[in-house]
């Protein structure tokens, strides 16, 4: 146990935490709210961030012709270019959620088939998406360009406060709280809620059940578009298989925090954010996965339905 | 105007009839003939009017062994847990790893054998089913899912930074099996793999149709259909859940036995997600519950990739697209389960 | 109508059987030969990266002797191992079962190569392995050696590590080594098994880490470098990975040295680390492509393979397909011909120094590693490492 890290170390590690697991936990809104309509893991989400994040790079390089060797801006236009990278890279993903619902879930809720037929069916959504961009970019990672210059606002306790750092911590506070607000108040988001207690009962209220659903997923892969601009812009590259291990993650997190439950996802990425990099500095990073699936685990032992969920309800195969 | 024709025909049920109608002498037969027929398949290579199932590059014998036979015996391991009691599995390929590295340690460490190790590797899957079914199997559905997911991981990631499992290069030299009726078992005797695998697939058969009218099948059923009543009724549902993955377990740790006696060399990224995926989208694909279904299923998406080896690059997007097409042409996969298991028929066999 | 087609039919069988007998005649001794080579490496998957930066080398060489017009032509098959044991078990047994294959230059991979040995070895087919630098490959007392059929023409890791550390070091008085490798079957020894050693003779090892490839956030390991006071890390993995970590030690604040093996020394790799790969300290038993070919051949390089840059081994898998063809130039036709010639000929690498193989398949000029540096965006020889 390398304990003398966490002395030096302790702030910056608990503010970096935080700042990856809000990336996670804007994914697993995508997850959380997929389940909490449908019942379904919606695996093909890890795919919808990889794109994401090829789409800001796109923004970034494509169009606005950033190369890596481009100085770098300030002020108002690099506002300008990030905020459209954001909203590019949001768009995208919604688009390409709400496809995937159409493609791969769709006709298999008509026909009232199986949760495991559709479980299959978005993994074979999700393989086409990485291979044709394996394909596409002949498995290379590609780099982003320095958009955000690693500018610090100051250091306290050892945090560093960079502004990307803070960036991933406030932008992702800031969509979760206008997620939350819309969830409760709007028409809509009352309406998500509704089918998410009971399909049957919401149908009998007159709820538009597909057009929430696509609703969902719109919403879903807004908030992972989001997230893939957060990622390209801080990590500065991404490759075709990115998703994979972020997704994993980001549906661990939605499992611990109580899936099905926004406030669960949310709790649940800087949960899993924490543990990672506290994991990762006290024992190893090798370790790093088995100790969030303890922890996972040890939670879940004590409460089975994750640190915020309700009762589980009757879940039929 | 196909989506009614499916409906009122399937195959299965068809099947079941005719099985229904024939005699104890045109059983054993038919039986002894189809059996008969697949163990011909690792030559059908070489024989002209079949050589078109010949894979390009990759050697035909052997993909026969790895992955069609073993992708179709650990589904039929999977199949009795998701299809039997509807446990979602995400980390199946665990028990595909112990087997392999129980094997592996004990014939390089220890000198024994693999017909030796093959009852340890069963055993130390089956533990390892307890292990982890004992805290997974209260929790329902999705939880269950990523539990079984973690699971996985952690089996491979262990494997990864263990000595003695060897780290990122596994363990080299695993001896192949020692002779059996004077069967030898190497690299020139593909076919011999095969038929060990194909025995051990005929044996969960038997063991699964076995269980299915008795005590153990009907809680199964029970379960699936719908847990809470089953409990109500007096299912010990934990136990029964316990045993239908301990089994799908020890499925699993043969596979991984034979399968690291064949093929000498294992390492940590031989045991990884996609493995697991592979095998719960072979039972769903073949259609869940359904052992048929779930053989012919594994087949086709084991064999499938590797024949389209021609188109190169785009192989594994086209198994992609056969996953999304399959699914929303068939959702109930090739075969699906009859929707109720009739006990009575059964009981002749 | 019928005694139409008849005849008809019997023209054709007369002029089939006639053009049959001048096609086949022994006169022709014009008749060109074609053998065939196999390129055994990642061309799809995860790892696809690495098997398609080095099969352009392949294709290069092969179009550069082809199409000097030779009576022996070279055809290239593509045996994708996914860089996975497993499916190189597969792979290899087809392969070896092709006869018209005379020759493999592969594995790209480590893991593979071990897969492939039973098949290949049983074949008799001669391997030439543009990377696989693992050292238990041609180790006499591992079980795991390809002997006799297994070459390389990359110098194993138990030469680049020591060169390595040494590296890394030079300059510094009192080294404090931070060694991070990436768990893959080609990372972990070098810095296990071939860099630890010598670090510990030449300075103290401050800390360890092992981090899984693909991973994103290096914030603990950053964390964990500052905290423990080294001045020299040194990363055994690839370059996809050692950017994003070296930049995140550059923002973290780390200034000491930054050092890589020969899988970081890309000419991608000043692209992906930008600002970060400025200094960093590279060795290298394979060189960038590009730095060895004047204009005139990379254009032609590109021409032929539709590649700007060449990638990672693109060299060492020219050298290897160079091996191949100078056998077959020299009259090697069939499998024992060409193991003959591969074990006992003397060759010319990318670099154009020559070399043999020794007894277990290392190649002779292992010993000389070459330390690289970046700069200026540009990875550029300093001297022998």
């Amino acid at each position: 146990m390398n304990l003398s890290v966490i002395g030096s170390q302790f702030w910056s590690l608990l503010l970096q935490g935080l700042a990856l697991g809000l990336i996670y936990a804007l994914i697993s809104l995508g997850y959380t709210m997929v389940y909490g309509v449908l019942r379904l893991i919606n695996f093909a989400n890890s795919e919808v961030f990889m794109l994401g994040t090829f789409t800001t790079l796109y923004m970034q390089t494509k169009v606005f012709g950033f190369a890596l060797t481009t100085p770098t801006i300030h002020g108002a236009k690099l506002i300008f270019v990030l905020i459209s990278s954001l909203l590019a890279s949001m768009l995208v993903c919604a688009v390409l959620a709400m496809l995937v619902e159409v493609v791969a879930y769709r006709r298999l809720r008509a026909k009232g088939a199986s949760r495991l037929a559709s479980l299959i069916s978005a993994i074979g959504v999700s393989i086409v998406l990485l291979e044709a961009m394996g394909i596409v970019t002949g498995g290379r990672p590609k780099t982003a360009p320095r958009l955000l210059e690693k500018w610090s606002f100051g250091e306290i306790a050892g945090a560093n406060f960079r502004i990307d750092t803070v960036l991933t911590i406030v932008a992702p506070v800031v969509i979760f709280i206008i997620l939350e607000r819309f969830v409760t108040k709007s028409r809509l988001g009352k309406s998500i809620r509704a089918v998410s207690m009971s399909e049957e009962n919401s149908k009998l209220m007159g709820i538009n059940i597909n057009k929430v659903i696509t609703a969902t997923f719109c919403i879903g892969g807004l908030t992972t578009g989001a997230a893939a601009f957060l990622y390209t812009t801080v990590y500065e590259n991404t490759v075709f298989n990115v998703g994979f291990n972020i997704g994993i993650a980001a549906f661990t997190a939605a499992v611990l925090g109580g899936i099905g439950n926004l406030r669960g996802a949310f709790y649940g990425g800087i949960a899993l954010g924490l543990v990672e990099q506290f994991a990762s500095a006290l024992i190893g990073s090798q370790w790093k996965s088995i100790t969030v699936f303890l922890v996972l685990v040890i939670i879940l032992l004590f409460k089975p339905s994750g640190l915020f969920g309700e009762a589980v309800q009757q879940t039929r195969t | 105007m196909t989506m009614e024709h499916k409906k009122t025909f399937n195959l299965r049920d068809r099947g079941a009839e005719v099985w229904a109608g024939w005699n104890r002498t045109t059983r054993s037969v038919f039986a002894v003939l189809l059996i008969g027929l697949v163990a011909l398949l690792p030559f059908a290579g070489n024989w002209t009017p079949t050589s078109f199932l010949n894979t390009p590059i990759t050697s035909y014998a052997n993909v026969l062994v790895y992955p069609v036979g073993m992708f179709a015996l650990m589904a039929l391991g999977l199949n009795i847990v998701v299809g039997k009691s509807g446990l979602l599995d995400l980390g199946y390929v665990a028990f595909f790893a112990i087997g392999a590295y129980t094997d592996a340690i004990l014939t390089t460490l220890f000198n024994w054998n693999t017909w030796e190790a093959l009852p340890v590797g069963i055993g130390l899957a089956m533990v390892s089913g307890v292990v982890l079914g004992l805290p997974a199997l209260r929790l329902r559905g999705d939880y269950l899912a990523i539990i079984t997911l973690g699971f996985g991981e952690i089996v491979r990631i262990v494997a990864l930074n263990l000595h003695i499992t060897g780290g990122p290069n596994g363990i080299p030299g695993i001896p192949n099996p020692p002779k059996v009726f004077g069967l030898v078992f190497d690299l020139e005797h593909p076919q011999n793999f095969f038929w060990i695998v194909l025995t051990l697939i005929l044996l969960v058969i038997w063991m699964v149709r076995r269980f299915t009218v008795r005590r153990p099948g009907r809680a199964w059923e029970a379960i699936r259909q719908d847990e809470d009543v089953a409990a109500l009724m007096g299912v010990n549902t934990l136990v029964y859940k316990l045993w239908s993955f301990v089994i799908g377990a020890a499925v699993g740790g043969a596979a991984g036995v034979i399968y690291a006696s064949k093929i000498i060399v294992i390492s940590p990224d031989m045991f990884n997600f996609d493995v697991s995926i592979l095998i719960l989208a072979c039972v769903v694909f073949g259609g869940i519950g359904n052992i048929w279904g779930v053989v012919v299923g594994a087949s086709i998406l084991a064999y499938l990739p590797e024949r389209i080896r021609f188109i190169a690059d785009a192989r594994q997007l086209v198994f992609g697209l056969v996953l999304i097409i399959m699914m929303n042409l068939r959702p109930d996969g090739l075969l699906p389960r009859k929707k109720r298991e009739n006990i009575a028929e059964k009981g002749g066999k | 109508m019928n005694k139409k087609i008849v005849s008809g039919l019997a023209i054709a069988a007369a002029a089939t059987l006639a053009l049959g007998v001048v096609a086949t005649s022994p006169a022709s001794a014009a008749a060109k030969k074609t053998v065939k080579l196999a390129f055994e490496g990642p061309l799809s998957g995860a790892y696809q990266g690495l098997g398609k930066d080095q099969i352009p080398g392949v294709i290069w060489a092969l179009d550069q002797y082809n199409r000097t017009n030779p009576a022996v032509k070279i055809e290239l098959v593509k045996a994708d191992s996914q860089c996975s044991g497993s499916v190189a078990a597969n792979v290899a047994p087809g392969v070896a079962a092709d006869k018209s294959i005379i020759g493999v230059v592969g594995t790209s991979c480590s893991g593979e190569a071990r897969n492939s040995f039973p098949a290949f070895k049983a074949a008799g087919l001669t391997m030439v392995a543009p990377s696989a630098s693992a050292v238990d490959l041609t180790d006499p007392k591992q079980k795991s050696n390809g002997f006799p059929y297994f070459h390389r023409v990359v110098a194993n890791d138990s030469f680049q590590g020591p060169a390595l550390a040494r590296y890394t070091a030079s300059g510094n008085t009192s080294p404090k080594y931070y060694l991070i490798d990436d768990q893959s079957p080609y990372g972990e020894p070098l810095i296990k098994n071939d860099v630890t050693p010598t670090a510990k003779k030449l300075g103290t090892i401050v800390g360890t880490d092992s981090v899984a490839q693909k991973t994103s956030d290096f914030t603990s390991v950053v964390a964990k470098v500052k905290a423990s006071g080294a001045n020299i890390v040194i990363y055994g993995g690839y370059d996809a990975d050692a950017a994003p970590l070296f930049k995140a030690l550059r923002d973290g604040g780390y200034k000491g040295i930054l050092g890589g093996g020969d899988g970081v020394n890309t000419s991608d790799f000043p692209g992906l680390a930008g600002s970060a790969a400025e200094g960093v300290r590279l060795t290298a038993a394979s060189v960038p492509f590009a730095t060895l070919l004047t204009a005139a051949e990379l254009a032609d390089f590109t021409k032929v393979t539709g590649v700007a840059v060449p990638g990672l081994y693109a060299e060492t898998a020219w050298t290897a397909t160079n091996v191949f063809i100078q056998c077959i130039k020299g009259g090697a036709l069939t499998r024992a011909a060409i193991q003959n010639c591969v074990t006992n000929g003397t060759f010319t690498a990318a670099d154009k120094t020559t070399f043999k193989f020794q007894r277990y398949g290392d190649p002779s000029t292992a010993a000389l590693v070459g330390g690289w540096v970046v700069k200026a965006g540009k990875i550029e020889y300093d001297k022998v490492a």
